[in-house]
């Protein structure tokens, strides 16, 4: 307990953590502010006719504060800790106070949890609330079931983010390979026009627990999506856990 | 010019850039075979088929740009034993800007190179060669001020691939002044794209200037 509580005072004392706490919680709801009158033009017009996914959607431009969030939580471990101790890093120091490497990374992976989940709550009350009232009378509320899968779509996304960073030591890479795939139009979106396996990818998979109006070449229903995304996370955290254990620092 | 060689050929051992570099020309293979692939097979993928593929390749030159300004400032410090060498920051971030579109400008033009000519465009490739090199200077200039790699990654990329494309979604006369314009319309971008790479250079050098090591 203490361990996690160590692993959240650490990551909430980053301010690159902040940046990702802060982008990821506003995002969303000022993109629904910003687009209200589009929204309400098309809903007018009748070119939006299905409206079961409004607001749901907007949340899945904030996940660039989960992401930020699961890298950084371990990238900070392998920046140097001062220009004049150069071979110095956090990780050092850590292994010190928790030899266990798995305990550490049981508690590295339960204060990520709570953080970005907390973040998710936030993020998704704010942007479902606004859309309820900019336009309630338009867009019923969705259902529970499907709020819940879009937060643990965002914790999943974290956990992803978190995975990846484990196995690159590295903050840069995993950041530019998410990013990129947060875009508007997604490389995974591309290649599932190339071939219809890659409606399993992470991502595509993942977006289908709580949108319906995908246009995607698979239909996946959303237990079996959520399966999918938990086993690409659960398989490359292993990697990352076996990898962190058999490492030199 | 013996100052921009020394900067070179730091930048040149640099093995991250190496692998920035060869990542985003795979990469960006990769992705002309993906957009080949589906458009052989009939899906709309919009008008530029041949530049598409360099709208999200261009991350990995923001990356170089970064790595590159970056790593002066890692471990150790480098940056002192530069400015030792060199007091003079003005010329000196000169150089770097320099070394930095010498390195880049082949790198630029084989990824620019597969990418439009495979689209039958060839025309293009000076126009993306240059882009490509833009960029590269821009993120170097965003990265020597933030000073540090992870920060200003997110920084460029969230306005490259997330503030850019909601904004052009809202208001597309606006964003039409937005860096990254010329990946999409080049012939309206290339101003848009020389003005900020120049603005955040001349930020970057007179920050760098009044600012301590």
């Amino acid at each position: 307990m203490s361990l996690v509580r160590a692993e959240l005072r650490k990551l909430l004392g980053l301010p690159t953590a902040w940046v990702g706490l802060v982008l990821g919680t506003l995002t969303a709801p000022v993109v629904v502010l910003l687009n209200a009158p589009y929204t309400r033009r098309a809903i007018a017009a009748g070119t939006l006719t299905d409206t079961s996914d409004l607001g749901l959607r907007d949340l899945g431009i904030g996940l660039i504060g989960p992401m930020v969030l699961g890298v950084i939580v371990v990238s900070s471990e392998y920046t140097s800790t001062g220009q004049d101790a150069p071979g110095a890093r956090q990780l050092t120091a850590t292994l010190a106070a928790v030899p266990d490497r798995l305990r550490l990374l049981v508690a590295k992976t339960t204060a990520l949890v709570l953080v970005v989940a907390a973040q998710a709550v936030v993020t998704a009350t704010a942007t479902l609330t606004l859309t309820q009232v900019l336009h309630g009378e338009h867009a019923p509320a969705p259902a529970p079931a499907r709020v819940a899968a879009a937060l643990l779509y965002w914790t999943l996304t974290a956990l992803l983010a978190y995975a990846l960073a484990l196995i690159t030591r590295n903050g840069v890479v995993p950041l530019t390979l998410l990013i990129i795939n947060s875009s508007v139009v997604s490389v995974s979106y591309l290649l599932t026009k190339v071939t219809d396996l890659a409606a399993y990818l992470p991502d595509i998979a993942g977006t289908q627990m709580f949108l319906r109006s995908g246009d995607f070449p698979v239909e996946i229903a959303p237990v079996t999506a959520g399966l999918v995304m938990t086993t690409w996370v659960v398989a490359l955290l292993a990697v990352g856990a076996v990898l962190f254990r058999r490492r030199d620092t | 010019m013996n100052t921009a060689r020394a900067e070179l050929r730091k930048l040149l051992t640099l093995p991250s850039l190496r692998l920035t570099a060869l990542l985003t020309w795979t990469a960006n293979l990769v992705l002309t075979y993906a957009y080949r692939a589906a458009g052989s097979r009939g899906e709309p993928l919009g008008d530029d088929a041949a530049l598409a593929p360099l709208a999200y390749t261009q991350a990995g030159f923001l990356v170089l740009g970064v790595l590159a300004a970056a790593s002066e400032h890692q471990e150790g410090g480098q940056i002192r034993t530069t400015l030792l060498a060199v007091p003079r920051r003005l010329p000196l971030q000169a150089a770097k800007a320099l070394a930095l579109a010498a390195l880049t400008l082949p790198v630029a033009a084989a990824t620019a190179t597969t990418s439009t000519l495979s689209a039958g465009e060839a025309t293009w490739t000076p126009a993306a060669t240059a882009y490509l090199t833009l960029t590269t200077l821009l993120g170097a200039a965003v990265a020597s001020v933030v000073r540090r790699a992870v920060p200003a990654v997110i920084l460029l990329l969230g306005l490259y691939f997330i503030a850019g494309p909601l904004l052009r979604a809202w208001s597309a006369t606006s964003a039409a002044y937005l860096p990254d314009t010329a990946a999409l319309d080049p012939s309206r971008g290339a101003a848009a794209t020389l003005v900020w790479t120049l603005t955040a250079l001349t930020l970057a050098a007179f920050t760098v200037d009044r600012r301590d090591a």
